[in-house]
């Protein structure tokens, strides 16, 4: 502005307003002034003279001074000389200026306040266009007299905007010391653009350098060599120095000559060279002349630190290796050490010129004037040096770390070191070494996409594809195909977070990747993605909760609509946990004489065919046609010797985005459930058909033969009430009681507001774990509730679910026995039916009705019924009507085979009920003191009018032994009485086998029964 | 600048302006007066370079130190 504006012609506003200035300024020359020799007569004509001569020559040299300034950029030395081209910068320079004035020159801030206040009504007002030109003037203006010869202004190079700014990065609130602060006076504006300066001077000064450095070298090597050679760890061997052994008067001029030697060399020095004086050894040493005082030697070991420390961040900065993170901390160093070089650079211009100044007057004085001494220099790189060493001690602690390890570390920095110069530097630093990170951590977040080619984000691609953890036995992309790498996560962000942000990072992953829905995940990317940086924690956290609610909610929403996720639950409840009866009832019913058949013979198109019927017969066939396309029958692979029945399955279907929620963990969980709900509802649907024919039968057949087994229905159908009222209580405790329950906790959960994936899943496993703890299938110490069932799970009791099997299977065996009374009951009712009717005929022929040979078979019986009974009833075909005489004897045999078979039946039936019994009431037991109430309930609903005695628990470790000792005395006890009832039985029919005398030809529907019970 | 203020407001405004800078000047211990500051602001606003008016004024203050000691050393021998 004052150079391109300034005007060839004094103008005559300034002209008038200069001349007047001077006028105020200029104080009336008194009389006594005029020079007494000349003696005028008229003092005032002297006096106006003289001050109009003054006044012309004084505003001559103001046009003058104020002409050279705006054009004086070739003055180095000049402050006005370069501020022409910063001017901008310095409107709000003069008043921080001004601030750190008063601040230096009063304790008390008081005075600051009043010029912040004054400084902000200055602002608000209009008139003027160069406030900060006046703020400069009057600044200047207030400055201390001291200063006038400016040879002697010794500026600080710290103070150099950039280096100011950038390398030590604090605030001007740091107090200043020693010398420092009176050099601080003319610091700012006048030096505010030297950063292009000074590194001239320096490549100047190096050019004519190396002639004389390497004159210099030459001799120095001679000296070194004659001397000792000593030489200086930094930082370590502060102590040792060469003793001074001339006196300090006669050395004084030598010092002096040492001094400005070194200080010339200094620049080079600190840039990381040899110099003439000082060399460098190894990257760690530094050589310092032997033959120095002990203060200058001290001095140099001071000043030796940030030389060592370039030197060694240098070579950090030129190296290559190591990620990301690794890189951006070395561009941060990077950029704190071209500041230092700025540093350097205007400490070299210092030199020269102080070394310039001692050229023309070759004094101590010379030194003095020129400002620039070691220990100024030591001052001046102080700041620097700490911020080196600072450097220098993150750099050697990021050797083995990386990514976030790394900010971890520099994190720890800036948040807890007490020192506030260290935790600014640490701050500014993690500022730049952050950004790879954040680049990595948008990408993430925002696009689900890891790129991480050196392994330094806390998000990891999990390569072990085989898992400890056998419930994970598939690869699942949800689970396993990230990894959260605790160690990783820097201290910038808490765990918490760095969890929501994985579980970000996966849900679009798996968006994109599992549910192919990639189009949304780009749209969402473009739309939301923002650039993350260090430092607005509060941004970030809110774009993150962001990103999170909106990714989850689109992962759900995507679970549930595109792949009907909630639809598939529901339909495995329905069809595999048999909340869909009528569909069960007839499948079951249209199945049962297929399954009847041994498992080899078993064929899948049939099961297929019944399934479809059973589908197209009930309610489920307003079922999608998605979800019953994935159900499927099919035979479990373990057939060996096994009857359909215990290898049919119903399968459900399940692929791939879906198979995250519903594992095949969970699918092998509802085929167990499945399987085991389909015994519990054969045995139901058994004992249910041998209900009905002994029902129907009371009517018929069985009253008839009501005299001979009357009593056995009598007590039959008791247990078979008492089986069926067990296999109903189980059911509806199942179904009712656990699974809905459950799946209304399951319900509760997944519509919980802002329930992400995870919660789905877990949620999901708590509700398989909770039916087959609670549905009697867990084994103790698989479920989740291991711990408190633990002590029950530790004795060697059966589980459950064993313990059920066997209750079934005595079910199944009992239903046998009856079925096999059953038969005989019949045989023995067409048995008594052909007698009669023989003896209808008999009596129509006019013969006896009952002769004596119907009465014979008793003593054959009595004789050989044992090995009789054997053979029961292998009858010839032919045996039938020809021979009217021969079938007596047969059928005596017969009729003792009968009565055996009876007695065998009676035995079994009685063995079995009392089996049940005593299991039944083993299991209420172990029931009753499950610590899961559901279950203790199901105890109480079995044995709601105490008909069951359950044992109290004796101890727990001989529990076990106690219960199997009482089953098997429980067991004898019921055999025995089964015996007498036998007994007394058998005396019944002793009396009315009298009335038996003959045996039906007609063949007995009953194979093997008796044959069985007989063994 | 705000130049449809009328020449009442704007003298005015001078006025307050010059009243702050002299209250920062007085902070500042410049030992400018009233004048020599409207002066001083005149100039700047003109367009002269604030560093080199400041050296002026200093050389001056110089001057008139210089012509003091130079007036007033003589008088002690005189009288």
């Amino acid at each position: 502005m004052s150079t391109s504006t300034r005007p060839t012609t004094r103008p005559r506003r300034i002209d008038d307003a200069l001349s007047q200035l001077v006028e105020s300024l200029l104080p009336e020359i008194p009389l006594s002034a005029l020079p007494q020799d000349h003696d005028f007569s008229d003092d005032d004509l002297a006096l106006a003279a003289a001050e109009e001569h003054r006044h012309h020559a004084q505003l001559e040299r103001a046009w003058r001074t104020l002409e050279a300034h705006p054009s004086s950029g070739a003055d180095p030395t000049s402050p006005a000389g370069r501020r022409g081209s910063s001017a901008g910068e310095d409107i709000n320079h003069a008043p921080d200026l001004i601030k750190r004035k008063l601040r230096r020159e009063n304790a008390s801030p008081e005075k600051i306040v009043r010029f912040s206040n004054l400084y902000t009504r200055l602002l608000t007002q209009p008139v003027l266009s160069q406030k900060w030109g006046i703020l400069y003037l009057l600044y200047k203006l207030s400055e201390t007299d001291e200063e006038q010869q400016p040879v002697e202004r010794s500026r600080s190079p710290l103070m150099d905007e950039g280096n100011l700014q950038n390398m030590l990065g604090r605030g001007a609130g740091r107090p200043r010391r020693g010398a420092v602060v009176e050099s601080e006076d003319d610091e700012g504006p006048a030096v505010s653009s030297s950063a292009s300066q000074p590194p001239r001077v320096s490549r100047e000064s190096r050019a004519q350098r190396p002639s004389s450095l390497h004159r210099d070298w030459e001799e120095s090597t001679e000296r070194a060599s004659a001397s000792r050679a000593s030489h200086y760890e930094t930082g370590d061997e502060r102590d040792g120095m060469a003793s001074p052994t001339e006196t300090p008067a006669s050395h004084a001029r030598s010092t002096e000559s040492v001094e400005n030697g070194l200080l010339r060399d200094l620049p080079f020095n600190l840039q990381g060279l040899s110099s003439t004086n000082l060399q460098f050894q190894s990257t760690s040493v530094l050589k310092l002349p032997s033959n120095l005082p002990a203060p200058i030697v001290s001095l140099l070991n001071a000043l030796a630190e940030p030389c060592l420390l370039y030197k060694e961040l240098a070579g950090f900065v030129e190296s290559a290796e190591g990620g990301l993170v690794n890189q951006s901390l070395r561009a941060a160093v990077a950029n704190e050490l071209r500041s230092y070089l700025g540093l350097v650079a205007t400490l070299e211009a210092e030199i020269r010129q102080a070394l310039a100044a001692i050229g023309n007057a070759s004094t101590m004085q010379g030194v003095r004037k020129g400002g620039v001494t070691l220990k100024r220099c030591m001052v001046w790189t102080r700041d620097a040096t700490m911020a080196l060493r600072l450097m220098s001690l993150i750099v050697e602690e990021a050797r083995d770390k990386k990514g976030g390890q790394l900010i971890s570390l520099i994190h720890g920095f800036s948040s807890s070191h007490g020192d506030p110069f260290v935790c600014a530097f640490a701050e500014k630093l993690l500022a730049h070494v952050t950004r790879p990170f954040y680049d990595m951590l948008r990408l993430w977040i925002y696009d689900g996409e890891l790129s991480d080619p050196y392994k330094e984000f806390f998000v990891a691609e999990s390569d072990l594809r085989t898992t400890a953890d056998p419930r994970r036995t598939a690869t699942s992309v949800w689970e396993d195909k990230y990894k959260l790498d605790d160690d990783m996560v820097p201290s910038i962000i808490t765990q918490d977070f760095a969890k929501k942000v994985f579980l970000i990072g996966k849900s679009l992953n798996f968006i994109r990747y599992g549910c192919g829905d990639s189009g949304w995940v780009e749209a969402y990317s473009k739309e939301a993605s923002k650039e993350l940086r260090y430092g607005d924690t509060a941004t970030l956290e809110t774009s993150i909760d962001e990103a999170y609610k909106t990714t989850m909610a689109r992962l759900i929403h995507l679970m549930d609509d595109k792949f009907k996720l909630f639809d598939h639950l529901r339909a495995l409840k329905k069809y595999l946990l048999l909340g869909q009866g009528d569909f069960i009832a007839l499948l079951m019913e249209s199945l049962a004489s297929n399954l009847d058949r041994p498992a080899n013979s078993q064929y899948r198109h049939t099961l297929t065919a019944q399934l479809e019927h059973a589908i197209r017969a009930s309610n489920a066939q307003y079922d999608s046609p998605d979800v019953l396309r994935r159900l499927d029958a099919r035979m479990l692979e373990l057939s060996h010797g096994e009857i359909g029945w215990d290898c049919f399955t119903l399968e459900y279907k399940i692929d791939a985005p879906v198979d995250v929620v519903i594992t095949p963990w969970g699918s092998t969980q509802y085929l167990k459930v499945f399987n085991f709900l389909w015994r519990v509802k054969r045995v139901e649907f058994a004992l249910n058909s041998t209900w009905r024919r002994c029902m129907t039968g009371a009517r018929g057949v069985l009253g008839s033969v009501d005299d001979k087994v009357g009593p056995d229905w009598k007590r039959a159908r008791c247990v078979i009430a008492e089986m069926i009222h067990f296999v109903c209580q189980l059911q509806y405790y199942i179904l009712f009681e656990v699974i809905e329950s459950s799946w209304d906790q399951l319900q509760a959960e997944v519509s919980k507001p802002g329930c992400t994936l995870d919660d789905l899943i877990e949620a999901h496993t708590k509700y398989l774990n909770s039916i087959t703890h609670k549905g009697l299938l867990g084994s103790a110490t698989a479920s989740r509730y291991g711990v408190s069932t633990s002590a029950s799970a530790k004795q060697p009791e059966e589980s459950f679910l064993s313990q059920l099997h066997h209750i079934l299977k005595i079910m199944l065996s009992y239903k046998d026995a009856v079925d096999g009374l059953y038969s005989f009951s019949v045989a023995e009712f067409t048995r008594r039916q052909e007698l009669s009717a023989k003896i209808e005929t008999r009596t129509a022929q006019g013969r006896w009705g009952v002769t004596d040979r119907d009465m014979l078979p008793r003593r054959a019986n009595s004789r050989g019924g044992a090995s009789m009974a054997s053979t029961p009833d292998i009858r010839p075909a032919s045996a039938g009507p020809d021979g009217i005489d021969t079938p007596f004897s047969l059928s005596a045999q017969d009729l003792a085979a009968d009565d055996n078979m009876l007695a065998s039946l009676r035995v079994r039936l009685r063995d079995l009920s009392a089996d049940f019994k005593s299991r039944l009431t083993t299991l209420l037991s172990d029931l009753s003191y499950q610590p899961d109430v559901d279950m203790r309930f199901l105890a109480v609903v079995m044995n709601f009018n105490d008909v069951y005695k359950p044992r109290r628990r004796a101890k727990p470790t001989s529990g076990a032994r106690d219960r199997d000792r009482e089953r098997e005395r429980a067991k004898r006890k019921a055999a025995a009485s089964a015996a007498a009832a036998n007994a007394g039985t058998g005396s019944g029919t002793e009396s009315s086998r009298e009335m038996r005398r003959e045996r039906s030809a007609g063949a007995g529907p009953e194979p093997g029964n008796g044959n069985g019970a007989a063994t | 600048m705000a130049p449809q203020l009328d020449p009442v407001d704007k003298r005015q405004a001078a006025r307050e302006v010059i009243d702050i800078l002299q209250e920062i000047s007085d902070l500042l211990n410049t030992n400018l007066d009233r004048t020599e500051l409207s002066l001083c602001v005149s100039l700047i606003e003109n367009g002269v370079n604030p560093d080199a008016l400041a050296t002026v004024i200093k050389d001056l203050r110089k001057e008139a130190v210089n012509s003091k000691r130079v007036s007033n050393a003589p008088p002690a021998t005189t009288e």
